[in-house]
């Protein structure tokens, strides 16, 4: 695809701003109506996902250059996703993120792509991993698992761990609660080791499209080497990218892609998940907890299952061959959390394919600090407002940008509280009676280690 | 015509986006090409060829009433039109000429009172319909949401636009629920018209003293001609649903909504226009209903259901069968008490067969699921499903007229589209149209017939000019009364159509004069002081 094979979607934006909001049926509150994180923070209209399909065709019509200040204007945007859902609610010719995703790639061709994007696809070529670490290290956290080794033999889940999980300590206990819930299927588990590779997805959503076949090949390889009748992730960039981008990218896994969620929602509805934590302190009663839960774009509206390409005019498209986020995982994760002994559910207002994102996506995490931050910062807010004590969701990268952003409020003298935690630890907290998955002295964040 | 690199002029100068800059701080003016033609591309309502508007010279973004008036007195200074832009959807909200500052009223988005007893609430420009209805249906009350839909400006509607929608039957259209304004002028002195003016609340809009309203907007509203609103108080209307509405399924198709007590949806069915129509009359008489509308049968297939639309419009037999329920319209009934709700049901229920109609629940029609449509008709949520079947849609025969009068003009948009349709003018959407929305107790009837059309088929996109200006034209010698949505055309429909309604492009002018010598408040679809040449039109 080029970005001119997105002409007529540019040109077909009417300009009616429901890219900007929620949709409209589902508002509740003036508060928590808006779901684009770019044009919420950048205000004028270029930032709105109908701006930016504005300021391409501006491009392609010659009426401007593509130069810096488009390219910012591109940048300064999550991919979340959010727009493509509000526009899809009455649109069926239109798609926006697949649109800026060309921008993006046109941006890294004429050289306008971030420093801090160069040096995540410089990492991922090195090391095998964003974060530029050690590609030996990748597989230190499993050393006391027993995991099988997928390379040499033969499994029925192949777990791939993804960078974040595999390097950031801090979230050591929420992976190793992922492994437990694995074991309890029953099924032989492994992984792939040091030989596992970074999905791709975050140097393609920077607009790097070849990393993504590359790694993408080298996933294909290594599942047919497993075995395996199944991948499974707990990342959900890795479940995004695997379940939507290589097929669309022809990366065939020609296996099933299951988020750690949806295991453990089939776990608890046969009463096998508490099987998973039960520890000889699980007689302790569970903390009482009011949990409210963060959908991640791409275990949700970015990770619908691919449908393939309408072979015809997308205004004739049907709604079961465009990506308007209904088919995200949504119900799995709520139905875990409903399930766990002490907890309380409730919802904030933007939830399912209209949540807000937590602002770690489309390189904004690496290349613009301080909005990604004021985007997990709004979660918060969001999240504080259900009166909940728990912020779960099920993505190691949301986690991370929720404790960042928490962190940044306490330095700024906001000292209210939340805990942010992922599911598969929350779920080994509530039913082990708060006995800790394993004891992590020293965690560190991948972070911290790169430096 | 606006080809790709037209439209574009000269760059602001120095001094004047100094003056800009003084006006609202460095970061709330930009004038990079990017951003600005971010406000140049506005494909609807624009009889043009193209996506392209005119290229703002630079756009602002105020925080504040303050802030607005030194905008405008820069562009005094400077000699540049501004226009001022809150939601912007549409053609007549961006800029109309060369060298135009938009003045984006984003950051004005505050709900500033709400006042439970006396039903009003007070807001700046960029606080939409679907907000308010959220935040005071919790308090038992809801809002008038013009046609344009719950995403939309409510200020900018009922100060500048025609401002009629689904709840007009019982709510009216959107001038009548100022109850104040704040005004910038074009000359940026700042004015505040009503009650609140004096210190005396937000209870009345036209007084103390003589009352600006119908300077300030005339009927169909000055779309930014006449300068800035920056606050409304605006009226509200009892609400006996819940606080919140649960929903599921979707956001539009396949939305299931459970509808709440004291609240029903009801298809009305006639066999022909004439029962249709003194139904009307007596649904007007019996002062019931929360909201009304007829949906035009093909489109509104179209929005909800497109691949069974595509179905029966391609299938003669089908379609025949589809148009013979043309003569129906919805009726949703809001009870305050089980006997107010049974007694509007039941009138209703008479009067449907006394002119021999079937009433039937929409609970469960269509793709909107169950309660679906009616969520969708409270909430006003259906309007940008208008761009689903084809692109874009353009609003013209039609107007504001007695009932009877309404499905004249209904009868004839219908003669005109079947000419535009087979000419491959517009798009093939069964020919039905959405007229006769009551309003008013039924005193007035809004009628609009919607085109659909691809403005990306430049030969259909071409063709627009032409059957805008048939329209128009047919209203003044079929006389039809009533102009309506022809000012779409700009200030040129102003100019034919006012001979015919009482001169009123006359006495426009004359206020257009006096409050904007230079005529810097751009009036592209308004009246400018020197004529139809200076509007741009041609
Ligand atoms: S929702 Fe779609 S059509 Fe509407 S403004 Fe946004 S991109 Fe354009
Ligand atoms: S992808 Fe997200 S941040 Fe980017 S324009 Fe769309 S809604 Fe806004």
């Amino acid at each position: 695809m080029s970005l001119e094979s997105y002409r007529c979607d540019m040109e077909g934006c009417s300009r009616c701003s429901s890219c900007k909001w929620i949709p409209l049926a589902q508002i509740r509150s003036q508060r928590w109506s808006q779901v684009c994180p770019s044009v919420w923070h950048n205000d004028f209209h270029a930032y709105s996902g109908s701006g930016k399909l504005n300021v391409a065709l501006s491009i392609l019509d010659g009426r401007s250059d593509f130069d810096e200040s488009a390219a910012d204007i591109f940048y300064a945007c999550t991919m979340c996703g959010g727009c493509d859902v509000g526009c899809k609610v009455y649109r069926n010719d239109i798609d926006l993120t697949d649109t800026f995703h060309e921008a993006r790639a046109r941006a890294v061709e004429l050289g306008f792509a971030r420093l801090e994007h160069l040096q995540l696809v410089e990492n991922m070529r090195a090391e095998n991993n964003v974060f530029g670490l050690p590609r030996d290290e990748r597989a230190d956290w499993a050393a006391d698992t027993s995991l099988l080794d997928a390379n040499s033999e033969q499994v029925d889940i192949l777990f791939h761990v993804g960078c974040r999980f595999s390097y950031d300590e801090s979230q050591r206990d929420d992976l190793l609660a992922a492994v437990e819930i694995l074991r309890t299927t029953g099924k032989r588990v492994g992984t792939s080791g040091t030989a596992e590779a970074c999905c791709g997805q975050r140097a393609y959503e920077c607009g790097f499209d070849s990393e993504l076949h590359n790694f993408g090949d080298d996933m294909v390889n290594r599942v047919r080497t497993s075995g395996a009748s199944m991948v499974a992730v707990a990342c959900s960039d890795c479940f995004g990218a695997f379940n939507y981008l290589y097929p669309r990218n022809g990366k065939d896994l020609g296996v099933p892609v299951r988020h750690i969620s949806e295991i453990a929602a089939e776990l608890a509805a046969d009463g096998s998940l508490v099987g998973a934590f039960s520890t000889p302190n699980a007689t302790a009663a569970a903390r009482p907890r009011v949990v409210t839960y963060h959908d991640p774009c791409h275990l949700g509206r970015r990770g619908e299952d691919y449908a393939g390409e309408f072979d015809g005019p997308k205004i004739d498209r049907p709604d079961n061959t465009r990506r308007d986020g209904r088919g995200g995982r949504y119900d799995a994760p709520r139905d875990v959390l409903k399930s766990l002994p002490g907890v309380t559910f409730v919802e904030m207002q933007r939830v399912r394919e209209f949540s807000w994102c937590c602002g770690a996506g489309g390189g904004c995490a690496e290349g613009s600090e301080s909005f990604s931050i004021a985007v997990a910062t709004e979660r918060l807010e969001e999240a504080l407002s259900t009166g909940a004590d728990t912020l779960a969701t099920s993505c190691p990268w949301c986690v991370t940008n929720f404790t960042s952003a928490r962190e940044q409020m306490r330095a700024d003298g906001d000292h209210r509280e939340i805990e942010i935690i992922g599911i598969s630890e929350l779920a080994a907290r509530q039913i082990s009676g708060e006995v800790p998955v394993t004891i992590t002295t020293t965690a560190t964040t991948c972070e911290e280690a790169a430096t | 015509m606006s080809l790709a690199t037209d439209l574009i002029g000269e760059p602001i100068g120095a001094d004047a986006l100094s003056d800009l800059r003084s006006a609202v701080g460095e970061r709330w003016v930009r004038t990079d090409p990017h951003v600005l033609d971010s406000y140049a591309a506005q494909p609807f309502h624009k009889v043009e060829v193209g996506v392209w508007i005119h290229r703002p010279i630079a756009v602002v973004m105020p925080g504040d009433a303050t802030e607005v008036a030194a905008v405008v007195k820069a562009c005094n200074r400077h000699h540049l039109r501004f226009k001022a832009f809150s939601t912007g959807w549409g053609a007549h909200a961006g800029a109309g000429f060369d060298n135009v500052v938009q003045i984006d009223l984003r950051r004005m988005n505050r709900i500033l009172e709400l006042d439970i007893e006396n039903r009003t609430i007070v807001v700046e420009p960029y606080v939409t319909c679907a907000q308010i209805q959220a935040e005071v249906m919790r308090h038992g009350l809801n809002l008038h949401i013009h046609g344009a839909g719950s995403n939309c400006s409510p200020l900018a509607n009922a100060t500048s636009h025609m401002g009629m929608g689904f709840s007009s039957i019982s709510m009216g259209y959107s001038p009548r629920n100022l109850m104040g304004i704040e005004w910038i002028l074009p000359t940026g002195e700042l004015v505040q018209v009503g009650s609140f003016a004096t210190g005396a609340g937000w209870v009345s809009p036209d007084g103390p003293g003589p009352s600006l309203r119908g300077a300030i907007r005339g009927f169909a509203g000055a779309d930014g001609g006449i300068g800035v609103f920056t606050r409304v108080g605006l009226k509200l209307y009892p609400w006996s649903g819940p606080a919140e509405i649960e929903v599921s399924g979707g956001s539009f198709r396949g939305m299931q909504v459970e509808i709440p007590p004291l609240n029903g949806s009801f298809m009305c069915i006639f066999s022909n226009l004439e029962d249709y129509g003194d139904a009307l009359y007596d649904i007007g008489y019996a002062g019931i209903g929360y909201a009304q509308f007829k949906a035009a049968t093909g489109l509104g297939l179209a929005i909800g259901e497109p691949e069974l639309f595509r179905r029966i419009r391609d299938e003669p037999g089908f379609r025949e069968q589809v148009r013979a329920f043309e003569n129906q319209f919805i009726v949703i009934i809001g009870g305050h008490t089980q006997e107010h709700f049974d007694y509007e049901v039941a009138v209703l229920g008479d009067i449907v067969s006394e002119h021999n109609g079937t009433m039937n629940s929409t609970d469960g029609l269509m793709a909107t699921g169950r309660g679906g449509l009616w969520w969708a008709v409270i909430r006003n949520s259906i309007a940008p499903g208008m761009f689903r079947p084809t692109g874009n849609f353009y609003s013209s025969m039609g107007g504001d007229e007695a009932i009877a009068n309404a499905l004249r003009q209904a009868t004839v948009g219908e003669e005109l589209k079947e000419g535009f349709i087979a000419e491959g003018s517009c798009a093939d959407d069964l020919v039905d149209n959405a007229h006769t929305l009551l309003y008013e107790n039924g005193l007035y009837a809004h009628t609009e017939e919607l085109v659909l059309y691809d403005h990306r088929d430049r030969e259909q996109n071409r063709k627009l000019k032409g059957l805008s200006d048939t329209v128009m034209h047919s209203i003044v010698e079929r006389t039809l009364g009533g102009g309506g949505f022809s000012f779409f055309a700009g200030a040129y429909a102003h100019e034919v159509l006012g001979p015919h309604m009482e001169n009123y492009h006359l006495w426009q002018r004359r206020l257009k004069s006096a409050l904007d010598p230079e005529d810097l408040s751009d009036s592209k679809y308004f009246i400018n002081s020197e004529g139809v040449e200076a509007a741009g039109h041609g």
